[in-house]
């Protein structure tokens, strides 16, 4: 269905209209320019805005004190994953304490919605969600993080450790 | 037929029916762990607690046969608190790690805890510490800190299989389900431990890890894995199949299946399947396929073509393929038998040696049609190079076919081969139609005793698999309908997210 708009008289009248409004821009430009720490936008990349430590950017998976994965392959994460980007294939380890590990782990960053649900159905606190959000590609497949990006990237320095110790937990009988 | 009320429900039961069964006839819910119905009772979990009129204290339902007159429930406060006392005791040891255990999802201590339990647990001392992935033999995996020692896994070996390898070692919290030394569980029958254990504590090797089990659907079928055709319940999602499951049927195979039964997913996923019709190894369409053969039908000799058949497809199926044969009076149909040695063996539980599912479906159809020509004059006429076009419906379940690779040289002697096959075949070369599979088609089986067993399709593996009723209707009337669009593939949106309301 399309609306058809019969001219009007008043709307021959346009000039009244673009003064004010060009009025307006040349008001807020001049206020800019002689008022610069008040203005809104930023000159990124050059500035940069500081988000709360509390910002949901993309994911950390943590690691254990020997740096192996904390991850248990539970697969709540994509479980509650609502955009379903979580790919998870589970294999059995070799030390009968830990079980379960994740041998693939793959979060399709495009599809994220950056929700946090994954965070919080994580029962080891394994899968967090990191300050970073600047990560340009090149490609679809730059988007796809693996374990290694996922863990080991270098901005990690070596991964990021979780503050769940499983020797801890398992001397109070967990 | 003693009258009983249960929760205030009359019902009436059968003579010598145990309390924990009438309670399920009612429909009424009751919690357990150990009592199984086709086990013996052991009446050792202590949670299917019931108060009985004039009886002072709390009986177990399992251990106690309904007389007329009772009048029984289980909805007073003192049955609830015995029962969420009861399962305190349970998960004392238990160790809280139900997102590695793979039972998680359909482990009777989650749902019982949900139902029952919500306390905090009052325990201030450390949990016993057991053995953890004990191998029990080539299929199962035990876990001895999550059992939490209902021995429905010591009495199934004890009753059922009969082989004695399980049994409960150690006292008090100590206490362990293990086998002897030397013996491991590895009987036909051993994974059914791993459906019976209402827990995680024993996993089969197979399916450990593999899929969180709410990721998958489940529909029932007949098994193909032989002529007892047992009923089971198939568990997949989007990328195939995963795991098969027994089905109560008291007619057929009670609670129970063989191991090798729950093999029979491996010969229907896609990895191992045809996926596009080939001549001489080269894709074509369905619609291309089809008309080679039918070229193929109408300029060979009559006398020259040959077909041989195997009893793992449906009724339905043989009645229009073969039908379709007898009206173009091709009259060489030949019934290929895998094991003709073993053919009527039976281990006196399930296990039969006729692995075709509608054997005795095949030779009505046959006997029907008048086909009833012996093997030995296929194999001499061949040798003689009489026949040029050979069709074989060939099996799908391929492992209990150890002589594929000689019959597939003898029909290549023949100018031309037609394989409607399921599997992938390396040595055919030439052409090939992907058939459906027991999963993506509905049908009947017909077993060993004559039983007729309708089945409904599950899933679809293979988009451009047709069967024999697809292929003779298109031969007949020059329309291919294949229904080959499942739920799933419809579903745009997030398929794990629509379901996940219901967990």
């Amino acid at each position: 269905m399309s609306i058809v708009k019969k001219p009007s008289k008043t709307s021959n009248w346009y000039l009244p209209g673009i003064l004010s409004g060009m009025g307006f821009t040349f008001k807020t430009m001049i206020k800019n320019i002689f008022n610069r720490d008040k203005m809104p936008t930023l000159n990124y990349p050059e500035q940069k805005y500081n988000y709360s430590s509390r910002f949901k950017g993309n994911h950390v998976l943590t690691v254990k004190k020997d740096g192996s994965l904390r991850c248990t392959a539970c697969m709540l994460c994509a479980t509650a994953c609502p955009a379903d980007c979580i790919k998870i294939t589970a294999s059995e380890h070799e030390d009968p304490t830990v079980e379960k590990y994740p041998i693939n782990y793959e979060i399709d960053i495009l599809r994220c919605v950056f929700c946090g649900y994954c965070e919080e159905a994580c029962p080891v606190d394994a899968v967090r969600m990191g300050p970073e959000w600047q990560t340009p590609g090149l490609c679809g497949s730059d988007f796809n993080y693996d374990i290694q990006h996922l863990a080991y990237r270098p901005s990690l320095k070596g991964g990021a450790l979780s503050r769940v110790d499983e020797e801890e937990r398992h001397k109070s009988g967990i | 037929m003693p009258k009983c009320n249960i929760n205030g429900k009359e019902i009436e039961v059968k003579e010598g029916t145990r309390l924990i069964d009438a309670f399920k006839e009612a429909g009424e819910d009751i919690a357990h762990y150990c009592y199984h119905p086709g086990l013996s009772v052991a009446g050792c979990c202590r949670l299917c607690m019931v108060e009985i009129e004039g009886n002072p204290r709390l009986q177990i339902a399992c251990n106690t046969t309904v007389q007329d007159g009772m009048s029984v429930s289980n909805e007073s406060p003192a049955v609830k608190d015995a029962v969420k006392w009861g399962l305190d005791f349970h998960l004392i040891n238990h160790p809280l790690d139900c997102p590695i255990c793979d039972q998680a999802g359909e482990c009777e201590l989650q749902i019982q805890y949900m139902k029952f339990g919500k306390y905090d647990s009052e325990m201030a001392e450390p949990k016993v510490k057991k053995h953890k992935v004990v191998d029990l033999g080539p299929k199962i995996v035990l876990d001895t800190e999550r059992c939490i020692l209902c021995s429905r896994c010591v009495r199934f070996t004890d009753e059922v299989s009969k082989t004695h390898e399980l049994g409960i070692f150690n006292r008090g919290d100590r206490s362990e389900i293990g086998t002897h030394e030397n013996k491991p569980l590895d009987n036909n029958y051993a994974i059914n431990t791993v459906d019976i254990c209402p827990v995680g504590a024993l996993t089969s090797k197979d399916f450990r890890f593999r899929q969180r089990v709410w990721y998958l659907k489940n529909s029932e079928t007949i098994c193909n894995g032989c002529s007892t055709g047992c009923s089971v319940k198939t568990y997949y999602n989007e990328e195939g199949l995963f795991r098969v499951k027994p089905v109560h049927n008291e007619d057929v195979n009670g609670y129970w299946m063989c191991d090798f039964g729950r093999d029979i997913y491996k010969y229907a996923n896609k990895e191992v399947r045809i996926q596009n019709p080939e001549l001489n190894s080269e894709d074509i369409t369905i619609d291309q396929a089809i008309t080679e053969f039918e070229s193929r039908l109408k300029s060979i000799d009559k006398s020259k073509t040959a077909v041989v058949v195997t009893g793992q497809q449906t009724v339905e199926e043989y009645e229009s393929f073969l039908g379709y044969l007898k009206e173009n009076s091709i009259n060489q149909v030949y019934h290929w038998i895998n094991n003709p040695d073993s053919f009527e063996d039976f281990d006196g539980l399930l296990i039969r040696g006729d692995k075709n599912p509608n054997t005795k479906g095949l030779l009505e159809v046959m006997d029907k049609n008048g086909f009833n020509k012996p093997w030995s004059e296929l194999t001499s006429k061949l040798e003689s190079n009489e026949i040029e076009h050979i069709i074989v419906v060939a099996p799908e379940n391929v492992e209990m076919y150890p002589d594929m690779d000689e019959k597939v040289q003898m029909f290549s002697k023949a100018k031309q081969l037609t394989w409607l096959g399921t599997v992938k075949n390396d040595n055919i070369n030439d052409l090939k139609i992907p058939m459906k599979s027991f999963v993506e088609k509905s049908g009947t089986f017909v077993n060993y005793e004559g039983r007729r067993q309708n089945f409904k399709k599950v899933t679809v593996i293979v988009k451009n698999a047709i069967c024999l009723t697809d292929m003779v209707s298109y031969l007949k009337n020059k329309t291919l309908e294949i229904d080959n669009s499942p739920e799933h593939y419809k579903r745009k949106m997030n398929y794990f997210t629509q379901v996940r309301g219901g967990l």
